[in-house]
């Protein structure tokens, strides 16, 4: 008791000591992105922790009833595209940057690419912590690259199919199981009045989620440059499919996150939404009429038979160049991203799914939801998580990419230009885009 | 002892007069520095100095070696200028703004000149109520009105669905003009009152004489109240043409009601976009040529005015 009233006495010291020398050294902490400097602070210590998680207060209030010397502030933000991403740039590029920040694996490459984000690789238990991620979730992090974590993978993406269970059997239409069924499928539903799905001429990684369930790439980096294929053959077949149905008005064409979209699926309007894990706790807030009425399925395949799965976002918890306790800032992002309660806290405020390997195993993952009819939807995303192609890589300036192709997209949906010369010409962009940023990139 | 005592007081007099004379010039350079400070300070740090670091940033390039190498910034003399000049999506985005300035500027200023006319005649009951009505919108935050009115165009969600579900307002086609519909509506009471407080102005003596020579109100106001406000009006196209190359919030919340408005939609919002990349030299390189282009445009206006006027 004695020895922790002295310490705690010490403790005060010694941060009003840190609070001086932070304020005499200003702004020189490039020291933090150098890995070999990776040591505790002496004292105690607060860490801001930027994230657009909901409810992520929960988690971090219990870390901080454990650890009093590491203190972790949250702050929301907009989704890391809607602005998140952008307000780390410049905090980076202003040195006043969190020191920890949510970036999905998608947008990894581009904080590397800016030198953004800090090598966390020699923090103590970091490089150990590699068994208990899903592999993928590991390469997306260390870029394949040894002795390289430039953050803690958090959540995964797996796709499914969300859909109206009660509208799709009230009007007798079967649950389609491919692409060609729900082709017809979509046709039946346009006939009821419905349309199947929304397609989002914003959400482009959906769009790459897509792809990727094809076995499509968009970028390839073998270290000399980066190759781009937005066209590739995949993609364009990906394109194809979804302009065709467009082109027959078998699919809204709302734009995403907006109320007009929420109106879509709480009205009925809209039955079914091919979309990651996290998209449960989308619906549940955006669509609230329709509780309980809502399943999960398989995403449809190409070939009949095949269980193969896409993947739209998962998040990582990364230490942020800048930051002064790289070391606590990592043992807090692993304890967040592998501790059960933590997960389950996460999980039950944001419906997000663990990267973890036994993640899946924790009991909040084993009950049914009563939103969705009481089906344990978990179960479709467990199995869609295992077949997520492992080695897809995100090219290095994906805001652009992703900016350039919306712009594309939504002209096609104004009806100019199709969804393939979107590719196309989005393609060309994140050329130039990377050349006017110094990135090798091959023609 | 009279003389003992006078024959000295004049020059000491005379110097505390000198020494007084010189306090009250240092004296009143302290209360000149003093009250212009707070000015000069802010001008300085966020007018003259941002734009002094946006012209350097621009003539930075980055350099980096192989796939993830760090990024150093090195002079790159007019690179990011080149790319400026050959970037089609942003004259694109310039000529976009010019049309919606050659629409909506007249109409705006055309609106704003004839309320304030008849605010300003003698015929009209309830100046009081009308003037503060107009005026209203501007006290509305720019992003508070294009959030309400992008629910208004809404095709599901607007209360005139009646409408909307038949017009798209928000489509392609339209979009560019439902924002200078929300602009028009924001900035008209705005103008209205550079204009009226001008027409209060005009002294009204030169009403008198009109009358008496048998001027109707009509006549007034084409004949007097136009020709005395034109610097008025000048001031108030200057303002908007500044204004609609600039635009930039507008369009940015209709993006959440409409895919239409594109990251390249206004100059601005591209500025925006390629920051967000992020690409802050070539932003600078943007903003820099955005500012000259509409300076130029701006001057071109006031010479082109003026020498009407005169």
């Amino acid at each position: 008791m004695a020895n922790r009233i002295a310490r705690a006495g010490g403790a005060l010291v010694l941060v009003s000591a840190l609070a001086l020398s932070a304020c005499s050294t200003g702004a020189s902490t490039d020291g933090g992105t150098d890995a070999a400097a990776c040591a505790p602070s002496d004292g105690p210590v607060t860490l801001s922790f930027t994230t657009w998680l909901p409810g992520m207060e929960d988690a971090v209030a219990i870390w901080n009833e454990a650890n009093p010397d590491i203190q972790v502030e949250v702050q929301t933000g907009p989704n890391g595209n809607g602005g998140t991403y952008n307000n780390f740039f410049n905090q980076i590029e202003a040195g006043n940057a969190p020191d920890l920040g949510q970036i999905e694996y998608d947008a990894l490459p581009n904080f590397r690419v800016q030198d953004g984000v800090v090598n966390i690789a020699d923090c103590a238990g970091v490089l150990d912590a590699q068994d208990q991620f899903i592999d993928w979730t590991w390469s997306q992090v260390t870029f394949g690259e040894e002795n390289a974590v430039y953050a803690v993978p958090q959540d995964t993406g797996p796709e499914g199919l969300f859909y109206r269970a009660d509208l799709f059997e009230n009007a007798g239409i079967a649950i389609p199981t491919t692409w060609a069924e729900f082709e017809e499928a979509a046709k039946a539903v346009r006939a009821e009045g419905g349309y199947i799905t929304n397609f989002s001429q914003s959400d482009i990684n959906a769009f790459a989620g897509l792809v990727w369930q094809a076995d499509g790439q968009w970028f390839k980096n073998d270290g000399e440059a980066w190759d781009v294929t937005l066209d590739s053959p995949e993609s364009i077949m990906v394109a194809e499919y979804w302009q065709n149905l467009i082109d027959q008005d078998l699919v809204a064409v709302l734009p995403p996150w907006t109320d007009e979209w929420n109106n879509g699926y709480n009205s009925g309007d809209v039955w079914s939404w091919v979309s990651a894990v996290w998209g449960a706790n989308t619906i549940t807030s955006g669509a609230p009429d329709t509780a309980g009425n809502w399943a999960v399925a398989q995403m449809p395949q190409w070939n009949e038979g095949e269980s193969a799965a896409g993947n739209w976002g998962g998040s990582s918890t990364a230490v942020l160049k800048g930051s002064e306790h790289p070391y606590e800032a990592a043992q807090f992002a692993l304890w967040l991203n592998t501790d059960p309660e933590a997960l389950s806290s996460m999980n039950k405020t944001a419906n997000i799914y663990p990267a973890t390997k036994t993640g899946g195993d924790l009991p909040a993952f084993s009950e049914g939801l009563d939103f969705y009819g009481g089906q344990n939807i978990y179960d479709v995303f467990a199995a869609a998580g295992a077949e997520v192609n492992p080695n897809f890589t995100w090219g290095p300036t994906m805001t652009q990419t992703y900016t350039d192709v919306a712009d594309g997209f939504s002209a096609a949906i104004s009806g100019s230009g199709t969804l393939s010369e979107a590719l196309t010409n989005g393609q060309q962009k994140t050329i130039d885009a990377m050349k006017a940023a110094a990135i090798a990139v091959n023609e | 002892m009279t003389t003992d005592i006078a024959t000295p007081a004049t020059p000491k007099k005379a110097v505390t007069k000198k020494v007084r004379r010189a306090t009250k010039a240092t004296k009143n350079r302290g209360a000149v520095l003093f009250f212009i400070a707070p000015f000069s300070v802010l001008f300085l740090l966020f007018y003259i100095l941002p734009i002094l670091v946006a012209i350097y940033q621009s003539l930075l390039t980055v350099e980096r070696e192989g796939t993830f190498g760090k990024p150093t910034e090195v002079f790159g003399g007019f690179v990011q200028y080149a790319r400026v000049f050959q970037d089609d999506a942003f004259w694109a985005s310039i000529l976009r703004v010019l049309t919606f300035g050659v629409v909506q500027v007249p109409i705006m200023l055309g609106l704003a000149l004839l309320l304030a006319l008849l605010l300003d005649s003698p015929l009209v009951r309830g100046k009081r109520f009308f003037r503060l009505a107009f005026f209203a919108p501007y006290a509305v935050p720019g992003v508070i009105a294009a959030v309400m009115w992008g629910f208004l165009y809404s095709p599901k969600l607007s209360p005139f669905t009646a409408i909307t579900s038949e017009i798209n307002f928000l489509g392609a086609d339209l979009v560019l003009w439902a924002i200078a519909n929300v602009v028009t509506w924001v900035f008209v009471g705005y103008n209205m009152i550079i204009i009226y407080s001008a027409l209060l102005a005009i002294p009204s003596e030169i009403y008198e004489a009109a009358r008496l020579d048998g001027a109707s109100q009509a006549r007034i106001a084409w004949s007097i109240k136009i020709p005395l406000i034109t610097p008025a009006i000048t001031l108030t196209a200057i303002f908007s043409i500044i204004g609609t190359l600039q635009l930039l919030a507008e369009p940015q919340v209709f993006k959440s009601f409409t895919s239409a408005v594109t990251s390249t939609f206004t100059p601005n919002l591209l500025i925006y976009s390629t920051a967000s990349v992020p690409n802050v030299n070539l932003a600078a390189a943007f903003s820099v040529v955005l500012a000259l282009f509409t300076f130029a445009l701006s001057f071109t206006v006031l010479k082109f005015t003026q020498r009407k006027a005169d």
